[in-house]
């Protein structure tokens, strides 16, 4: 059987037109009257088809602007969202920044104390501080100078490692959706 | 005569038809996989209810979106109504739109002019 259509009404008053025309077997009065139906069917269908067709564009139009706003809404989504993981990554550097800038300290202070205890005396036993007054100060002095390039490492390394912990969250949220 | 009811989908909308109140509903969105499948029950329904209807008639119609083939049927149905109303019987129908859904609005009155049926076009707030 065939699938119904929206328009079976139609075909099958179309079908019954054809057979009617196809008989040969009719008075005049007969192919009348099968007109005068065919030209009511036809303009009621004429008709269908142009309010169906204006409705139809019109909510087309609807369509498309609801399809406009939600790309003015996403787009709006993106650009807050860019923002919102500026801020989150500024937030993150700031306090690794932090974490790195006390790491370092401490291992200044680490390394002072280790000097001042144990490297000090080694040092004066073969440099005495009479003919070498500058070897401790020198020590001291370098581990002073490397501060900063070993916090700008230490700085690196953990932003390194934050990012990388980052994305690995965000792959598994992703394949989670 | 029993009343008819069919549950609101995603792609469908509630129909719920009251045939002692003679009230007349569709609300929702109107986008079936198959029109025919889905509107020829309504429309064998209404064919049963025009044989005795009551005596003051309300169709309902409160959609949000409807695709090109049901908006065919709604033309079906209004055709039926408009046949109840030619028999003699009071009939209204009341085309719900939201505030600022310009375009269901005009289509109401399409439909208001097509038909010749006596419309009443409801604005409402939006959810």
């Amino acid at each position: 059987m065939a699938k119904k259509s929206i328009y079976q009404r139609e075909v099958d008053f179309l079908q019954k037109a054809k057979e009617f025309m196809a008989s040969s077997d009719y008075t005049k009065e007969e192919l009348q009257l099968q007109t005068k139906d065919l030209i009511e069917n036809y303009e009621e269908l004429v008709n269908q088809v142009k309010i169906i067709t204006k409705i139809s564009d019109r909510l087309q139009r609807k369509l498309n602007k609801t399809n406009e706003k939600l790309e003015q809404t996403n787009y709006a989504l993106n650009e807050t969202n860019i923002k919102l993981n500026e801020t989150i990554d500024a937030l993150a550097e700031a306090k690794i920044g932090r974490k790195s800038a006390i790491i370092v300290m401490i291992v200044a202070i680490a390394l002072f104390i280790v000097s001042e205890a144990w490297i000090e005396p080694i040092i004066d036993s073969h440099f005495p501080n009479s003919q070498y007054p500058f070897v401790g100060l020198g020590l001291k002095l370098i581990v002073a100078i490397l501060i900063k390039p070993g916090e700008d490492l230490t700085n690196k390394y953990m932003l390194k490692k934050a990012r990388k912990k980052q994305i690995e969250e965000s792959k598994i949220v992703t394949k989670k959706v | 005569m029993d009343n008819f009811f069919i549950e609101r989908s995603k792609q469908t909308p509630e129909i719920k038809f009251d045939a002692e109140s003679g009230v007349l509903e569709i609300m929702g969105r109107s986008i079936p996989e198959n029109t025919f499948d889905f509107f020829n029950p309504v429309l064998s329904w209404l064919d049963e209810y025009s044989k005795n209807p009551a005596s003051k008639t309300v169709v309902k119609v409160n959609l949000e979106y409807f695709n090109t083939s049901s908006s065919k049927y709604i033309l079906e149905i209004l055709k039926r109504v408009k046949n109840i109303m030619n028999d003699g019987y009071d009939v209204l129908v009341e085309w719900y739109y939201e505030e600022d859904d310009e375009e269901m609005m005009e289509t109401g009155e399409d439909y208001e002019d097509v038909s010749g049926l006596p419309f009443t076009l409801i604005s409402v707030e939006e959810d």
